[in-house]
């Protein structure tokens, strides 16, 4: 053996400062030469703690959740790590948007199926299922992680920003979906944008729903009153009345309301109680 | 660390899960016994804010967790709370689970969120169940991690309601070593008498609603000491009697059978003295 690490050559090595030749020759080398071994030792001192640091950072990306594609895709937008947690509890959402999905193409068969001779035509059916996809993304969401409410309630992250998390993530598949739907149906395109506001007012009012009610019958709720309000309206022949201007002005201030009384729940209400 | 129910009651409907009751817990672990339906379970939901209270205050080191939604949120920071019984969520691992309420216990750092699960998944033995999905662990496997997501930034507080339930002789044991040592006061519902005399400094006992006795396991002993007898024939008149393993019969009150003769009591001796001289609890 012709030559040996010497002390400088060992902290550049530490440092990670030598090139790929000279760090494979010092690592080839330090195999066979327990000289130079000990020379590591006395240049780097106790290698316990540098074990333990090594073990800790391979323990931790084992141990780690691995995050979907699309979690990946939010970080890579600086989305906070924290809110990727909240927003891949809902199983990686892949329930919530594939109710969405599922939601969006029975609208479009539904709006494309419908005689155009019913009153108001397929833009009215449109006008009464879309508003209702969001609800179902949003709900889903949460009806992954709804069993542990009783223990989120208890910790003091905000229970408005854990809803509109929750509704925002969701609401990323829905909304682009049914407008695709609306662009996509000849006799809808001039609707695609109406129904996002009575979209709204339901979707809030689902998530102030979802303060007492379990998920899926806060969905029933919500779906059931919009029938009903839709049947009634049809039955006075003013189906479309959502998709005129003041109909859109009306959900625009029933959205600001609800919105208001969403931050007031949010922040005073607890769970409600079941008798043990 | 101070806890306190002022005057707090709690209705369901028509139904009194909790009369007017007042009462402060320093530091300690406190154990919380009772029957079915007593109100423990009741008394940590609210005490952990899952509940409001139909009236009264609680506060929780000086934060009112009926007070304003600032004072509730404050209250919140020091609290660990397992209730009864944890529905898991489909498809999350031990990990997931975890990382998730420690985001919503406000754990934001990502690196600093991560060690501390890893220290209660350590805590409760479940370091090497990390990766495993939570529907593959066993029963005793998912209580310990229920346990380990109320230990979570080590809180003031921890509400444990009925924590052995599923666990094991040996898990029981070690939960007792992990509480013990804890600093702040730790609440326990349980119906494990020998998880109260082993590591309670203080007794409250409910029943239908109300507190019926509240002291340390001494004293609670001390209301059995001579009531308690085993011999070859029955105490005429005994609250409890059973054949025990030597093959004398243990009579828990009643007056003493000639033959027999007084023994030690335990917390459950007590327990069930204490219980009789209720009206609901009094035998038929």
């Amino acid at each position: 053996m012709s030559w040996h690490i010497d002390e400088t050559t060992w902290r550049a090595y530490a440092a990670g400062r030598l090139d790929a030749v000279a760090e494979s020759a010092v690592e080839e080398h330090v195999t066979s030469c327990p000289g130079c071994r000990d020379g590591a030792r006395m240049v780097v001192g106790d290698v316990e703690p540098l074990w333990h640091a090594v073990h800790h950072q391979i323990t931790a990306q084992l141990t780690a959740p691995a995050q979907s594609r699309v979690l990946r895709l939010l970080a890579r937008l600086k989305v906070p790590g924290a809110d990727l947690v909240v927003v891949g509890a809902a199983r990686d959402l892949l329930t919530s948007w594939s109710v969405a999905v599922g939601a969006a193409v029975c609208c479009a068969l539904l709006t494309g199926l419908v005689p155009v001779h019913l009153p108001g035509g397929p833009p009215a059916l449109f006008l009464v299922i879309a508003p209702l996809i969001p609800v179902l993304a949003v709900v889903a969401a949460y009806d992954a992680t709804d069993p542990l409410r009783e223990i989120t309630e208890t910790t003091p992250f905000s229970k408005l920003r854990l809803a509109l998390l929750r509704a925002a993530a969701a609401l990323t598949a829905a909304v682009p979906l049914t407008v695709a739907v609306a662009l996509a149906v000849p006799a809808l395109r001039g609707y695609f944008a109406t129904w996002l506001l009575p979209g709204l007012a339901l979707t809030v009012t689902a998530l102030i729903l979802l303060t007492w009610l379990t998920a899926w019958i806060a969905c029933a709720v919500v779906g059931g009153g919009w029938l009903a309000a839709a049947l009634a309206a049809a039955a006075a022949d003013r189906i479309d009345g959502a998709a005129t201007g003041p109909g859109q002005a009306a959900f625009a201030l029933v959205v600001v309301v609800l919105g208001v009384v969403l931050v007031h729940v949010t922040t005073t209400q607890h769970t409600r109680g079941v008798a043990p | 660390m101070t806890v306190t129910l002022d005057n707090v009651t709690k209705s369901y409907g028509r139904t009194v899960a909790l009369h007017p009751t007042t009462i402060r817990f320093d530091h300690g672990v406190i154990g919380l016994l009772g029957p079915n339906g007593a109100g423990k379970t009741t008394m940590l939901r609210v005490l952990s804010s899952a509940l409001s209270p139909s009236a009264g205050t609680v506060t929780v080191a000086g934060h009112e967790v009926t007070g304003s939604h600032a004072e509730r949120t404050e209250a919140r920071r020091r609290i660990g709370y397992l209730p009864q019984e944890v529905v898991f969520p489909r498809g999350m691992t031990a990990f997931g689970f975890l990382d998730y309420i420690a985001v919503l216990k406000e754990w934001g750092d990502t690196t600093g969120r991560h060690d501390e699960v890893r220290r209660v998944l350590a805590l409760v033995d479940l370091a090497e169940r990390a990766t495993v999905k939570v529907k593959a662990l066993s029963g005793g496997q998912r209580r310990r991690l229920a346990i380990a997501q109320a230990l979570l930034g080590d809180p003031a507080l921890l509400l444990l309601d009925e924590p052995t339930t599923g666990l094991d002789p040996e898990q029981r044991a070690s939960l007792r070593g992990l509480l013990s040592g804890r600093p702040g006061t730790v609440l326990i519902s349980t119906h494990q008498t020998e998880d109260v005399s082993a590591l309670c400094d203080r007794v409250v006992v409910l029943d239908a609603g109300r507190v019926c006795f509240d002291g340390t396991v001494p004293d609670l002993l001390a209301t059995a000491a001579g009531r308690v007898h085993q011999g070859p024939s029955a105490n005429p008149g005994a609250v409890q009697t059973w054949r025990t393993g030597t093959g004398l019969i243990r009579s828990v009150g009643g007056r003493p059978a000639p033959d027999s003769s007084a023994v030690e009591p335990t917390v459950e001796d007590a327990y069930l003295l204490l219980r009789s001289a209720t009206p609901e609890g009094a035998p038929a």
